[in-house]
C-alpha cells in the first residue's frame, strides 16, 4: 500500500471543508501565536538594545570600577585607544530641602558626570535646555537635573534649591529621558545628574564612600571591541575592572528580558498544552464522526497502516494550517501593536518579522499537534469493518498500540528537550512539565472521579429531574466531561498557580518582613562618625535595637589561585563587587556550621568565614583560598568556618567576612540597620541626616515597594501569558459544547416528547455546565495550590499560606466559564421541533 | 458439491457488550458452492448479518472455523482479512456506506486504487457505466438518490470482480421500483460474472431468487422448508 494512495485519500477527505476544524485550527493557532510573539516581543527588544547598544552603554565600551577612581595608568591606557573619554561617579545619597517646619529628605542615585557627558544619545530636560547650561547653575550654585518623582516627592520646583551632602544646588530643569537609564540596572531612589567638581564641596566622595566609577569610551571606527576588551582584561582585571561595551549595552536589562522571555515561553507551553488537549478531543470526535468512512474503507480492502495514514497526513495538513495562522499572527501583532508596546517599554525595542523566535514557535506547535494527535489517529486504525452495523468501537482497547505510545513518549521528550535548549534553563523547564505533567495526570483523574461521583450521586436525585438528567449526562459515556476537565482545568492551574505564587511572594515581602526587618539601612558612615551616631540611637527609647558593621566592597577574583569563574562558573557571588565586612568575634545571630572562627586579636594570614549555602553552591570549603580584589589592591585569605547567613530578615548579611587585620587598613566605611518604632523614624532620620550629611539612608519600607513594584510588573506578565492559556481553555471548552451539541439536541427532543418544558431542560443543561466548571475549578485550585507551594517551598524558599481571594476567584471562574459555553450552545438544542429531529434519526 | 467457496464448521459468535456476554450465533455449519446464490432469511435478531459478517471476516468469529476459498478466516489478522477482501470479496449494505467526501467515481475506484491497480480509475468509470451512472461519475453521494447511492456501492462491490458477494439487505433502504431494479442489477452482476452471492434479505420474493436460502433463528440454522431449495421448487 503506497503512501501515495494515502495521500489521495486524505486529499479527498479534506474536501470535507474546516468544519469541525475550527477549534482544532484555533486551539493550535492560539498556543503558537503566544508563543511566536513572545519570542518576537523578546527579539525586538535584543534587537533594540543591540543597535542602540553605543547609546544605551553612553559609549562604544565602558570600563567601571567599585569604590575608587581610575588611575593614571588604566587613564593613560584609555586616552591611548579612545578618541573621546567621558567620566562618571554613580552613588547614592541624600536630597535634602530645608523648609521652615523642618527638612525634607529623600533618597537619590547620583550621576555625577564631567563636561564631555554623555558621548551619545542626549539628555532630555523640561524645560527644554542643554545639559551643560542645566549643569552650569545660577546665582552662584550649580546646577542640578532630577527625575520628575523626586520633584514631586520633595516638593521642589525649577529653581528652587536642595542640598547633597553640604553642597546646595540650584535644580535647573526635570530630568526627562536619561540616555544610559537602562545600563545602570535596578536603582533604589530617582536619578539626580550634577557635574562632578560641583561635588568637592560636597564631602560626599571620601575615602571608603560606597560608589562606582564608570569610564565611557568613544572608539575609532572599526575597532575591535573583542580584543580590546582582552587587552583591558589582561591589564586590569586583577584591579577589579569591569568592562561592558556596545555589542551588549546593558547586559543587566538583556539578561532579565531573556530570563523573562524563556519563562514567558514556558507559560506558553502551558498553554499550548491546553490546545493540546483541544486538538486531542477535536481529533477524536472528527474520527468519531468518521468511524463509518473507515470501517467502509476496511471493508473495501484497507489495511490498518493505510487508514493511519491517510489521516494522519490529513491531521498533519491541518496542524500545518493551524501553525501557520499561528506563526503569521505571532509576527504581525507585535509588529502591528509596536507603536504600543513601544511606549510603555522602558528601554529601545526594534519590531520586525524575527525567523528565529517564529521557527521555535512552529516547532513547538509541530511538536505538540504531534504529540496530541497521535493517540486519537492510532485508535482509528482499529476500527473494524464490522462498526458498519455495531459500535464496535466502544469494545476496542483503550491503549493504542505500543509503538504509537513510544513515537508520542520520543515526541513528548523532543517537546521538552527543544524547551530546555530553546530556553536555556532546564531547571524551569522541567519545573513547567512536570507541574504540566501534574496538572494534566490530577485532572484526568479528577474527571474520572467526577464521573464516577455523578453516576452514584444520580440515583440520590430522584424527584429533581433537572438535577438527575445532569448528573446522567456528566456521568455519560458520550458527555465530554474528561475534555471540559482537562482543557479549562489546566488553564485555570496555570492561573491558580501564578495567583498563590505572586500572593506568597508578595506576602513574603510586603506582608512578614516589616515585622521583623529595620526601619533604616544607614551606608556610608564614616569610622568616626561612628560613635556619635550609635550614641544618638542608643539614648533613644523608641530605638529596640541597632546593629552595625564595617563594609568594603570587594570581587573575588581567584579560587585557590584559579579564575573564579573556572571554579564556581556563574555562580551570583562571583559576579560583579560583594559587600564583604571584618569582625572580631562572631556576631550575635552567627550560627557556624564548620571549622572556627579567628581567635581574638589575630594577626596573622587573612581568614575568612564564608556563607555556608553559598560555599556548597560555589564548591567551595575549608581550607580553600580566596583572591579578592579592594580597591585594586588583590587580598588572598584562607576559609576558615563557614557559617548560616538569613537573607530573609532583611538585617545585615556578609557572604565573606575576614579578621579585623587583613582589612581594617583599608579605606571603609560602616553600614548600620536601625531597628525602631514607625512614628519614631522620620526624627531619627532628620537628626542622623542633619548631624552627618554624608550618610545615605534607605528606608526598608521604600525599598520594598521599589521591589513590590518590580515583582507586580513580573506578575502582571506572567498573568498575560496564564490568560493566553485560559482563553486557549475557553476555546477547547467552546469545541466540547459544540461537540456535544448534537446529543444535547437529541436530547432535548426526546425529554420534550416526555413533557419537559424548555426551562427544565434549559436548567439541566445549566446544573451539567457548572457542575463540571465547578470540578474543574476545585481541582485547577488543588493543582495550583501545589504549584504554589512547590515553588515556595524549594524554589524560593518562603513560607506558604492560601490566597483565598485568588482561589476564590478561580473557581468562580470555572463555574462562570462553562455556564457560559454550555448556555451559549443551549439555544440550538431548546429550539429545535422534536419531530424534526426524531424522524431524522429514523 | 465441488470445493465449497464459503464453508462454516461449528461458527459460533459472542460479543461482550455493557450488560454483557450475548451469543449471537451458535453452531453454524455451512457449505456454500462455487456460483451459488444463498439467501439468508429469519426474524430480525436471528443473527443473519452477524452471519453474512463473519463469512466475510469483518466479524471475528468466537467458534468453529470460516473457509473462504480454501482460506481459515479465523486463522487471519485484521490487515490479512482486509488484503483477502480486497483480492475476493465485494460486500453490499442496507445503507450503501459510500464515502461521503468522494465522488462517485472515487468511490468506485476506492478497492481498485487499494489493490494498487494502476487502471482504477478506468475500470471505476467502465463499471459506473455498466450500472447506468456514467453521467453520475462526479457527483458525490449527498447529491444522488438512495437507488443511485446503492447502484455506486453495486459497481464498487463488484468492480474487482470478487469470487463471493456478500449483501445485507440491499433493497432495505429503497422503495419497492428501485429496490426491484438493484435487484435485478445484482443478479445480473453476479450472472455476469459467475460470482457466489450470499443475500440477507427479509423478502420472500427475493429470497425465492436464489438457488437456496438458509433460514436463522435464534443464531441456529432453523430447519429447512420445502421451498428453501429453489432446485426442489423447481
Amino acid at each position: 500500500m503506497s503512501l501515495a494512495t494515502s495521500a489521495r485519500f486524505a486529499r479527498r477527505e479534506l474536501r470535507g471543508g474546516l468544519k469541525g476544524f475550527r477549534i482544532f485550527l484555533a486551539c493550535l493557532a492560539l498556543g503558537v501565536a503566544a508563543i511566536a510573539a513572545v519570542g518576537s516581543v523578546r527579539s525586538a527588544i535584543e534587537a533594540g538594545l543591540e543597535r542602540e547598544g553605543a547609546a544605551l552603554l553612553g559609549g562604544d565600551a565602558e570600563l567601571d570600577f567599585t569604590y575608587r577612581f581610575a588611575s593614571a595608568d588604566e587613564l593613560d591606557w584609555m586616552n591611548e585607544v579612545a578618541t573621546a573619554v567621558s567620566e562618571i561617579a554613580d552613588f547614592r545619597s541624600m536630597a535634602v530641602v530645608d523648609r521652615p517646619e523642618g527638612a525634607e529628605r529623600g533618597l537619590t542615585q547620583i550621576k555625577a558626570v564631567d563636561d564631555a557627558y554623555p558621548l551619545i544619545g542626549a539628555v532630555e530636560l523640561t524645560p527644554d535646555m542643554p545639559l551643560d547650561a542645566a549643569l552650569a547653575g545660577q546665582d552662584g550654585l550649580p546646577g542640578a537635573v532630577m527625575e520628575r518623582a523626586l520633584i514631586d516627592r520633595l516638593g521642589l520646583s525649577v529653581g528652587d534649591t536642595f542640598r547633597l551632602g553640604t553642597q546646595d544646588f540650584k535644580l535647573s530643569a526635570e530630568l526627562s529621558r536619561e540616555p544610559d537609564s537602562a545600563a545602570g540596572g535596578f536603582a533604589l531612589g530617582p536619578r539626580t545628574i550634577v557635574l562632578r567638581t560641583s561635588l568637592e564641596n560636597a564631602e560626599l566622595l571620601a575615602s571608603g564612600t560606597l560608589f562606582s566609577s564608570k569610564y565611557r569610551l568613544t572608539l575609532p571606527e572599526g575597532t575591535d571591541l573583542q580584543a580590546l576588551e582582552a587587552d583591558a582584561r589582561a591589564r586590569f582585571e586583577n584591579s577589579g575592572l569591569r568592562w561592558t561595551d556596545s555589542r551588549n549595552g546593558a547586559p543587566g536589562v538583556s539578561e532579565f528580558v531573556d530570563r523573562l522571555g524563556a519563562f514567558l515561553v514556558l507559560v506558553g507551553l502551558s498553554g499550548l498544552a491546553v490546545g493540546g488537549v483541544g486538538v486531542s478531543a477535536a481529533v477524536r470526535a472528527y474520527l468519531a464522526e468518521k468511524t463509518s468512512v473507515i470501517a467502509t474503507l476496511r471493508t473495501l480492502g484497507a489495511e490498518r497502516s493505510t487508514i493511519f495514514q491517510t489521516y494522519f497526513l490529513q491531521i498533519g495538513a491541518l496542524s500545518l494550517l493551524g501553525i501557520a495562522i499561528g506563526v503569521a499572527l505571532g509576527a504581525l501583532i507585535p509588529v502591528a501593536l509596536a507603536p504600543i508596546i513601544e511606549a510603555r517599554l522602558p528601554i529601545p525595542a526594534s519590531f520586525a518579522i524575527f525567523p528565529i523566535p517564529l521557527t521555535e514557535a512552529a516547532i513547538y506547535g509541530l511538536l505538540t499537534a504531534f504529540v496530541f494527535t497521535l493517540w486519537p489517529l492510532a485508535r482509528a486504525e482499529d476500527v473494524r469493518a464490522a462498526t458498519l452495523f455495531r459500535d464496535a468501537l466502544g469494545t476496542a482497547r483503550i491503549l493504542p498500540a505500543p509503538r504509537y505510545l513510544l513515537w508520542i513518549g520520543a515526541g513528548l521528550v523532543a517537546l521538552i528537550g527543544l524547551a530546555g535548549v530553546f530556553s536555556g534553563t532546564w531547571r524551569l523547564t522541567l519545573w513547567t512539565a512536570g507541574g504540566i505533567a501534574f496538572a494534566l495526570a490530577l485532572l484526568a483523574v479528577a474527571a474520572i472521579g467526577i464521573r464516577w461521583l455523578a453516576r452514584r450521586a444520580a440515583p440520590r436525585a430522584k424527584g429533581r429531574p433537572a438535577l438527575r438528567w445532569a448528573l446522567g449526562a456528566i456521568s455519560g459515556p458520550r458527555e465530554g466531561a474528561a475534555s471540559v476537565v482537562l482543557s479549562l482545568g489546566l488553564g485555570l492551574s496555570v492561573l491558580a498557580a501564578v495567583g498563590q505564587i505572586d500572593g506568597n511572594l508578595r506576602n513574603a515581602i510586603s506582608g512578614n518582613l516589616p515585622e521583623i526587618a529595620p526601619s533604616y539601612f544607614f551606608v556610608d558612615i564614616q569610622r568616626d562618625q561612628m560613635p556619635g551616631y550609635t550614641e544618638r540611637l542608643e539614648n533613644d527609647d523608641a530605638v529596640s535595637r541597632i546593629d552595625s558593621a564595617p563594609m568594603l566592597r570587594g570581587i573575588i577574583t581567584q579560587i585557590n589561585g584559579t579564575p573564579a569563574r573556572e571554579v564556581a562558573g556563574d555562580h551570583w557571588v562571583i559576579q560583579g563587587d560583594r559587600g564583604l565586612t571584618y569582625s572580631e568575634t562572631p556576631t550575635e545571630n552567627t550560627r557556624i556550621t564548620a571549622g572556627e572562627w579567628w581567635p581574638e586579636g589575630y594577626t596573622g594570614p587573612p581568614q575568612i568565614s564564608f556563607a555556608a549555602e553559598e560555599a556548597e553552591e560555589m564548591g567551595i570549603g575549608l581550607g580553600d583560598n580566596l583572591t579578592i580584589n579592594i580597591l585594586g589592591r588583590d587580598i588572598t585569605g584562607t576559609i576558615t568556618s563557614l557559617r548560616e547567613v538569613d537573607f530573609s530578615t532583611a538585617g545585615i548579611g556578609f557572604i565573606l567576612s575576614m579578621n579585623p587585620s587583613a582589612l581594617q587598613g583599608a579605606p571603609h566605611t560602616f553600614i548600620s540597620t536601625v531597628y525602631a518604632d514607625e512614628e519614631a523614624e522620620a526624627q531619627i532620620l532628620r537628626d542622623l541626616a542633619g548631624a552627618y550629611p554624608n550618610i545615605t539612608a534607605i528606608r526598608v519600607r521604600d525599598a520594598i515597594d521599589r521591589v513590590s513594584d518590580v515583582l507586580a510588573g513580573l506578575a502582571a506578565a506572567t498573568s498575560y501569558g496564564a490568560a493566553a492559556t485560559l482563553l486557549t481553555g475557553f476555546l477547547v471548552l467552546i469545541g466540547a459544547a459544540a461537540a456535544g451539541m448534537q446529543a444535547r439536541t437529541y436530547e432535548a427532543a426526546v425529554l420534550k416528547t416526555l413533557g419537559a418544558t424548555r426551562a427544565r431542560i434549559l436548567l439541566s443543561f445549566a446544573t451539567r455546565a457548572a457542575l463540571l466548571g465547578l470540578g474543574a475549578g476545585a481541582v485547577a485550585l488543588a493543582a495550583g495550590i501545589t504549584g504554589g507551594w512547590a515553588v515556595s517551598n524549594f524554589v524560593m524558599d518562603t513560607d506558604f499560606t492560601v490566597i483565598w481571594p485568588s482561589a476564590i476567584a478561580i473557581i468562580l471562574g470555572g463555574v462562570g466559564a462553562t455556564l457560559l459555553a454550555g448556555l451559549a450552545f443551549a439555544w440550538g438544542p431548546l429550539a429545535a421541533r422534536p419531530a424534526h429531529i426524531l424522524r431524522g434519526r429514523e | 458439491m465441488s470445493d465449497p467457496v464459503l464453508s462454516l464448521t461449528n461458527a459460533a459468535l459472542s460479543l461482550d457488550g455493557n450488560a454483557g456476554r450475548i451469543d449471537i450465533l451458535h453452531g453454524i455449519s455451512i457449505e456454500i458452492a462455487r456460483g451459488e446464490t444463498v439467501g439468508l432469511v429469519g426474524p430480525s435478531g436471528s443473527g443473519k448479518s452477524s452471519l453474512l459478517m463473519i463469512m466475510g471476516g469483518l466479524e471475528r468469529a468466537t467458534g468453529g472455523t470460516i473457509h473462504a476459498l480454501g482460506q481459515d478466516l479465523t486463522q487471519m489478522n485484521e490487515d490479512a482479512l482486509a488484503r483477502f477482501r480486497r483480492g475476493h470479496m465485494g460486500v453490499v449494505f442496507q445503507s450503501f456506506h459510500l464515502i461521503p467526501t468522494m465522488t462517485a467515481l472515487e468511490n468506485v475506484a476506492t478497492p481498485l486504487e487499494l489493490a494498487g491497480n494502476r487502471d482504477a480509475f478506468d475500470r471505476a468509470e467502465a463499471e459506473l457505466k455498466a450500472v447506468g451512472l456514467g453521467h453520475r461519475a462526479g457527483h458525490y453521494p449527498s447529491q444522488m438518490s438512495g437507488g443511485e447511492q446503492q447502484r455506486v456501492a453495486l459497481a464498487r462491490a463488484s468492480v474487482t470482480r470478487p469470487e463471493i458477494l456478500l449483501a445485507d439487505e440491499p433493497t432495505g433502504n429503497l422503495d419497492g421500483a428501485n429496490g426491484s431494479a438493484i435487484m435485478d442489477l445484482l443478479f445480473d452482476l453476479r450472472d455476469r460474472h459467475g460470482a457466489t452471492l450470499v443475500l440477507v434479505t427479509h423478502a420472500p420474493e427475493l429470497a425465492a431468487r436464489c438457488d437456496r436460502v438458509i433460514r436463522l433463528a435464534d443464531g441456529r440454522i432453523a430447519p429447512a422448508t420445502p421451498s428453501d431449495s429453489k432446485a426442489a421448487a423447481e
